[in-house]
């Protein structure tokens, strides 16, 4: 039988995750990003009333979407998918029209202060290339972050995602997002109205 | 839950701004008055015959300026002319690339049919700069015999007829930019298209009124606002007011069923009706933009008035800026995974771009209708003209 495409993707087991940012930061390290904007980050919120409080978080990146809404966005092609199913910028022919970045559902795209294209997690397509994992996933703390091919059965991710109740966020965009969630709280994966509808800003 | 506190999370301000905004004022602005000027020439209703050219003229100095916005708003604007060979046919700015070049195209030369006979005329009878730039522009065209303006009228009815589908097109495909991105609750419906269009009428027929007062007043061989001219003006007003019911409507449905959409549409009909952008929403774009020109287009008294029909064109065209604003910075405000508005400042160079667009925008309409035979040729030369222009053809020498 022929070889299966690769498809890279990610699970972030929430359980293990203790908050830490040491992946936003190794992130920064890894692919030299600016002050001020971010590949990926953890967010964080605090839930319920004094006793009954916990805190719950979400480490957030590109999702790398199956179905990418930046993917057709692009007026020039700048972004392209890889072999392995990664979404990646092509950043000498981005022009900087930001349409990518009205386009993503999760607001994973910035633009680059430095270089002045578009910008977002490319999985370390540069790592992943030469066998090594992402730099976030080798610096998780309680590894909560796993990488690998899902279309390998034998990949831990493939394992993660068929024997764990996974989700991802938004599904209701249609977008198929390659990053999976085991434990997420429903609180913390979208946007908050709450405070707008009460008027304040 | 209701107490839930955000703890940490990444601002994510707001990517497309005042100048993309003011770039759709710009486009929607070249579309109506391309529209209003399709009347008399494609559809053939006679009285509006007369606005033709100054609504061609217009759509073509209007769409000369609009898209440079769009490459001023560029991070990489050197790179813009990869947008003609470099495609994404799933990209509405891919599509909308072609149109904004097609159209000033086409509008350029059905212009030129229209005016042709006035130049070769020109060429003739006047004297002096004008002489000089009409024959330019002639392009040793010259012939004045009665075949040939027939030839010319075909041709003008011919680009007029594939205006009309281009002008929509440039239009309703700036819609199709916002409209196709689900990401964006307030975007997100089959009718920004139609708003788009709607509110184009509706601010194209103000600046037209307004460009009309002014030009005929002053630029016009008669130096006058006529009687017909008044009454013209007076019938513009009343399509506006039209114009200004269908966009209404248009505006009071999406918000009827951005109510009973998911969480994030309801929340931006909260943001616009009783948020933060309430004032900006129904008290701008809504009251002083549709509301405030309805009524002095309604009232007997008022719209037999130029001094309340100027009010309220002017007051049209900052209500549909208002619009623009709202719909892409405030569609783009939503948050998609915050629990606040997303930030947005004006970036100071962009503004300062926009004001001296506008400032080329003033100027080429003020050098078109100064030059440009829009209301007929000058009557300083021979009374031929007259002939000319009151047998309503060719004289033969």
């Amino acid at each position: 039988m022929a070889e299966k495409k690769k498809r890279y993707a990610m699970v972030i087991d929430l359980r293990k995750c203790v908050g830490c940012n040491a992946c936003t930061v190794s992130c920064k390290i890894e692919n030299q990003v600016p002050e001020g904007v971010f590949r990926t980050w953890v967010k964080e919120i605090e839930k319920g009333t004094y006793p009954e409080v916990t805190r719950y978080r979400l480490p957030r990146l590109c999702n790398h979407c199956d179905n990418a809404p930046c993917l057709a966005a692009c007026p020039v092609q700048a972004t392209y998918r890889a072999e392995d199913g990664t979404i990646l910028i092509d950043y000498d022919h981005c022009i900087g029209c930001k349409y990518c970045m009205a386009a993503c559902p999760y607001d994973a795209r910035f633009i680059n202060p430095v270089r002045k294209t578009a910008e977002k997690c490319t999985f370390c397509y540069h790592r992943v290339q030469e066998g090594l994992l992402p730099a976030c996933v080798t610096t998780c703390v309680g590894g909560a972050r796993v990488f690998g091919d899902l279309n390998n059965p034998k990949s831990l991710v493939a394992k993660l995602v068929a024997n764990n109740p996974v989700q991802v966020l938004k599904p209701e965009m249609n977008t198929e997002p390659m990053v999976f969630y085991i434990g997420a709280d429903q609180d913390i994966m979208g946007a908050r109205y709450t405070n707008l509808e009460k008027g304040e800003d | 839950m209701d107490n839930v506190t955000y703890i940490a999370n990444v601002e994510h301000p707001v990517q497309l701004g005042v100048m993309i905004a003011i770039y759709f004022f710009y486009t929607g602005l070249s579309a109506g008055a391309f529209v209003l000027s399709s009347l008399g020439t494609v559809f053939g209703i006679k009285k509006y015959k007369s606005i033709a050219k100054a609504g061609v003229v217009m759509a073509v100095a209007l769409l000369a300026i609009a898209p440079l916005h769009l490459i001023g708003d560029l991070e990489q604007p050197q790179r813009f002319y990869t947008l003609f060979y470099r495609l994404n046919p799933r990209s509405a700015i891919s599509y909308g690339t072609f149109l904004l070049t097609l159209y000033p195209l086409n509008s350029v030369i059905y212009l030129w049919f229209m005016m042709r006979r006035d130049f070769a005329q020109g060429t003739q009878t006047l004297t002096g700069f004008r002489q000089k730039l009409y024959a330019l522009l002639t392009f040793g065209k010259t012939d004045l015999s009665e075949q040939a303006l027939a030839k010319d009228d075909k041709w003008i009815k011919r680009l007029g007829t594939l205006g009309v589908p281009l002008a929509l097109l440039v239009h309703g495909y700036t819609g199709f930019i916002l409209a196709n991105i689900q990401a964006r609750a307030l975007w997100h419906t089959g009718l920004m298209p139609l708003i788009f269009l709607m509110s184009a009428m509706v601010s194209g027929t103000g600046l037209l009124i307004l460009v009309l007062l002014i030009t005929q007043r002053f630029y016009s061989p008669e130096k006058s606002l006529t009687p017909e001219r008044k009454a013209l003006i007076f019938d513009i007003a009343q399509l506006m007011k039209w114009f200004i019911v269908v966009d209404g409507t248009l505006m009071v449905i999406d918000f009827i069923v951005l109510y009973y959409a998911n969480a994030a549409g309801h929340a931006a009909a909260q943001l616009f009706l009783y948020g933060s952008h309430k004032t900006m929403f129904l008290g701008v774009e809504i009251g002083l933009g549709l509301l405030v020109p309805f009524i002095l287009t309604f009232l007997p008294k008022t719209k037999k008035s130029l001094g309340w029909i100027s009010l309220g064109s002017l007051l049209t065209l900052i209500g549909v800026i208002a619009m623009r604003v709202n719909f892409v910075i405030g569609g783009q405000q939503l948050p998609l995974s915050a629990d606040t508005l997303n930030p947005y400042t004006a970036d100071p160079k962009h503004l300062l771009m926009i004001g001296l667009f506008a400032l080329a925008e003033i100027t080429i309409l003020f050098l078109a209708f100064r030059f440009l035979p829009i209301y007929g040729l000058p009557k300083t030369s021979a009374p031929s003209t007259l002939e000319f222009n009151i047998g309503n053809k060719a004289v033969v020498k």
